[in-house]
């Protein structure tokens, strides 16, 4: 019988074999023990494994199409290379960005590809290897009394904080938690103070702590730039997550893309380990293979343990029964980053520095503006205010996605909605991870919703009828309307958007399907001429 | 002794036992919810989301299928939104699913139709392209996959993999392309696959089939007759269902596919083996001895009549005692008698015959 260690490396048993080339997985089932069909199934959830023979793959996000990313991939391919459209790539602000092996190469201009020919290798081979990637960040301050992650802040290695709140113990730093009314980054902004008191109350002793750097909603690309700036904050942040809910083994895992904040983070945790800070406390670095919906907790869960990542059914919620059944605490890189500021300035301090919401929060801006970056800003400033942060907008504003590709599209007139999460809840959107996209007149709308559908489309992991059928459903329908002229057929091509929709958001297992709809859903409501 | 527990289901207060899923308590209570993904033999999917009820105090539906019953629990199975979303539901599967009801019925009837149209769902929603892969390759005699009508529900993989032990099948691929899949797309024949034909028998659509019974165009099941019967390969004891072509043969009748029982009704429990489930085609083979065969005295094999025959068996060992001693006889049966057979040949052996000479296949 396989262990549980022995599933849990299937996936990176598979990179290391190049993919899943014929012969790959029953090799490995024969070294490992997990059935040959299980291997295959795994490797056939995942685009880094299941297609070897890719060279480079060029992001078709929205953000990146809206830079040439179309034409780019043409070139690549006219090049003679082996490519392939991706999903977003999380280099929204520097578009278009292209995919060699795991390396992102962004803000990649067409000559470049060009140039290179037909070796992926000669794109851009100058480039140093470990900065290429860090963008934009704003307010560009040290400000550590006014930025609760202060991305330009330098690093700080000396475990304040964490002997500060061990020092405190963990009931302190619970109610310090509560007072600080801090929200999951992640998406769906749960208070974090009620899932460490689940997890602390477990009954079973065996806990664990996951870092999900699986960074994958289009638009999104904070938890990339914290990974790059602020690693020290993830690493002590993490330690005291763990020390707080009583875990001692701390799982990171990051996107498959991530190649360079992967360096940045890995430093940081041998740096801390060299100057024995979290004396107890071993961190575990895996590497995602190419699927968003692992960003979904329990997706990711499952991959960690070597499974095809589909999300499980809630409850049970991963308080009670997590990593290999047992009680986990997860949270997104920006959360976590978090709380050394909230440990030692204390709750009061981190809930003060928003305005509609608690706390400072990152905001991603891409798209129609001036500088697209990684803001850090008051929780619930407004569209205006956060793009004029970023030099301002470049065309006239006529929608915007508050929270990623999953939020749907929102009117130039909502510009003034608090960016927080009850307001645009309210407004049937939501503020996700903030990966704000901002489209000016030029863009077609009913374009904006296809490249849309597309990403729900090839990232829904398939399990459940809704969203698996649904999300191709509503892709293939658009794609007739578009199609068809105006007055033939073109009405009727969307006829069973609003039941599909209704169906996708009851119906589906997790977040994917649930919001899968709502960029065609909602520019209907809101552009209903971009239909017409 | 603790009381026992309740909850309710469309107002109705109904006991269960610790462990018990809402599906299992409705079930017991006679209330029909539909299913897709569930097989009792399986941990529940949750996948097909076909099973969806209300429960008050839940902002959204919950599969009855894996959904734990707990004390208090306020269920509702037919409500206005239950009935939206199972149209909307079949509805979806519709669209993705290949035109046509009863041509779906030569593997074996698909639930999908039935459900669609138990539920009146909408029939005209646009059709897709249907992307999923098939194996169409895989030589195997015995089991086909149709990937147009699969709904990946994953009860063949589950199967094999919770019930047989063998995985030798998986969900493969992701999103509107996942697919079922052996390893590298290999025929059944070069895994581990068994061949029980376990993923057949769970199968709700008939995406997973047989092969013969589609390859010879035989009538859809629900014509068939269905005649219990007990398997003679082995001495397991597995209960099976002869589906019978009344119109075959003839008129006399012609077996055209074997399947097991219902899951929980039977020793089996829903489980046959390779040869219980397709070593059939020697009832109709031709090589298949009809009648009694004596050796004429030109030494070649004529038909003959039974107490014919067995005069002349009954002969030739006697005669075989007197001249070598009752211990030059020995009696071998097949594993394919019935436990009683094989009591009656030992009793033969050695009250008639007289020797202990007495052996039985299955026993080596
Ligand atoms: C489809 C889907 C994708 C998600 N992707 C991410 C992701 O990339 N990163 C992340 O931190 N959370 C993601 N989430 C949210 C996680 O499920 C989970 O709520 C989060 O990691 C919890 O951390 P938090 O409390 O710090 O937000 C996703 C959720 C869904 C439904
Ligand atoms: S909603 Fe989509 S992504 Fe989520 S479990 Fe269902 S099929 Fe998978
Ligand atoms: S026949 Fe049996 S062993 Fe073979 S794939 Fe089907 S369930 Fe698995
Ligand atoms: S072949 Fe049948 S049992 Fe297997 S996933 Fe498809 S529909 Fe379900
Ligand atoms: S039978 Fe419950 S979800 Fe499929």
């Amino acid at each position: 019988m396989p262990s549980q260690e022995d599933r849990a490396r299937v996936p990176e048993a598979l990179e290391a074999a190049g993919g899943l080339r014929p012969g790959v997985a029953r090799a490995l089932a024969r070294q490992t023990g997990v059935p040959e069909a299980e291997i295959y199934g795994v490797g056939s959830f995942f685009h880094l494994l299941s297609e070897p023979e890719v060279e480079v793959r060029v992001c078709q996000g929205l953000s990146c199409r809206l830079a040439g990313a179309e034409a780019l991939l043409e070139a690549a391919r006219e090049s003679g290379l082996k490519a392939e459209g991706c999903q977003c790539l999380a280099a929204c602000d520097q578009p278009p960005a292209l995919l060699r092996r795991r390396r992102v190469l962004p803000a990649l201009r067409l000559d470049e590809v060009r140039g290179a020919g037909a070796d992926p290798g000669a794109i851009r081979a100058a480039a140093a290897p470990d900065d290429v990637w860090a963008g934009q960040v704003g307010p560009e301050a040290d400000d550590p009394e006014h930025l609760a992650i202060n991305l330009l802040g330098p690093l700080d290695w000396s475990g304040a904080a964490f002997a500060r709140a061990a020092s405190m113990g963990a009931a302190a730093v619970f109610d310090g938690l509560e007072r600080s009314g801090l929200q999951g980054r992640g998406g769906a902004g749960f208070p974090a103070h009620i899932k460490w008191r689940g997890v602390a109350s477990q009954a079973e002793t065996e806990r664990y702590v996951i870092l999900n750097a699986d960074e994958g909603e289009p638009g999104t690309f904070k938890d990339r730039e914290v990974l790059l700036r602020r690693p020290d904050r993830v690493v002590e942040g993490l330690a005291i997550a763990a020390a707080a809910v009583g875990a001692t083994q701390v799982y990171c895992y990051l996107r498959g893309e991530f190649e360079i904040p992967w360096q940045a983070l890995e430093g940081a945790i041998t740096r801390f380990d060299a100057e024995g800070r979290f004396p107890g406390i071993a961190f575990h670095l895996h590497a995602g293979q190419g699927a968003y919906i692992c960003g979904e907790e329990t997706a990711l869960m499952e991959a960690l343990e070597g499974g095809r990542g589909m999300p499980r059914l809630k409850p049970p919620f991963p308080t009670e029964k997590g990593l290999w059944g047992k009680p986990t605490l997860i949270h997104n890189v920006e959360t976590i980053a978090c709380l050394p500021g909230i440990v030692l300035r204390g709750g009061d301090w981190f809930r003060e520095l928003g305005r509609t919401g608690a706390g400072t929060k990152l905001y991603c801006v891409s798209g129609h503006v001036a500088r697209p970056g990684v803001y850090e800003l008051p929780l619930g400033v407004t569209l205006d205010e956060l793009v004029e942060t970023a030099g301002g907008y470049t065309g006239r504003l006529q929608a915007f996605s508050p929270g990623g590709a999953s939020s749907g599209f929102l009117p130039a007139d909502k510009r003034d909605v608090p960016l927080d999460f009850k307001a645009l809840a309210a407004e049937g959107s939501m503020l996700g991870s903030a990966g704000v996209v901002v489209l000016d007149e030029s863009v077609d709308m009913a374009w904006a919703v296809a490249q849309q559908l597309r990403f729900f489309e090839a990232e829904s992991c398939g399990q459940c009828a809704p969203c698996r059928i649904g999300t191709r459903f509503l892709r293939e329908r658009l794609d007739a309307h578009r199609a068809a002229v105006a007055g033939a057929g073109r009405g009727e091509a969307l006829a069973q958007v609003a039941e599909v929709a209704w169906q996708m958001n009851e119906g589906s297992i997790c977040g994917l399907g649930q919001a899968a709809a709502l960029p065609l859903t909602s520019a209907l409501e809101h552009f209903p001429d971009a239909f017409a | 002794m603790t009381q026992p527990q309740t909850l309710t289901l469309n107002g109705r207060e109904l006991a269960f036992a610790p462990g018990e899923t809402v599906l299992e308590v409705a079930q017991r209570a006679g209330s029909f919810i539909p299913t897709l993904c569930h097989d009792p033999r399986l941990a529940p999917a949750g996948a097909c989301r076909t099973c969806l009820v209300e429960i008050e105090g839940w902002r959204r539906m919950a599969p009855a299928c894996a959904t734990p019953a707990t004390a208090g629990m306020a269920i509702t199975s037919e409500s206005g939104r239950i009935d939206r979303h199972r149209k909307s539901l079949m509805a979806l599967y519709l669209a993705d699913h290949p035109e046509g009801f009863v041509g779906s019925e030569l593997g074996a009837p698909d639930q999908v139709y039935q459900l669609a149209e138990r539920y009146a769902a909408p029939t005209d929603w646009p059709r897709m392209d249907n992307i999923r892969a098939g194996r169409p390759l895989d030589e195997n005699p015995y089991i086909l996959f149709d990937a147009t009508k699969c709904i990946a529900c994953a009860r063949c993989t589950r199967y094999c993999d919770e019930v047989e032990a063998v995985t030798a099948i998986t969900l493969a691929g992701r999103g509107s392309q996942t697919t079922i899949a052996t390893v590298d797309n290999l025929s059944l024949l070069d895994t581990t696959c068994e061949m029980c034909g376990g993923c057949i028998d769970t199968c709700p659509t008939g995406a997973m089939a047989e092969k013969i019974p589609l390859l010879t165009a035989a009538r859809p099941e629900r014509e068939l007759t269905k005649v219990r019967t007990t398997c003679n390969y082995c001495g397991v004891g597995c209960q099976m269902d002869l589906n019978i072509d009344p119109e075959g043969n003839g008129g006399r009748g012609k077996v055209v596919k074997i399947t097991s029982p219902a899951p929980g009704t039977t020793t089996n429990d829903g489980n046959l083996c390779v040869k219980g489930r397709f070593a059939y085609d020697f009832i109709d083979h031709e090589d298949r001895l009809t009648t009694p065969l004596v050796r004429g005295a030109d030494g070649q094999l004529q038909p003959a009549s039974w107490s014919e025959a067995l005069q002349r068996a009954a002969e030739g060992l006697l005669g075989v005692a007197e001249r070598h001693g009752k211990d030059a006889l020995g009696f071998i049966s097949s594993s394919r008698c019935t436990v009683e057979e094989n009591y009656l040949v030992q009793k033969m052996a050695r009250a008639v015959f007289g020797t202990n000479h007495v052996h039985q296949c299955a026993a080596t």
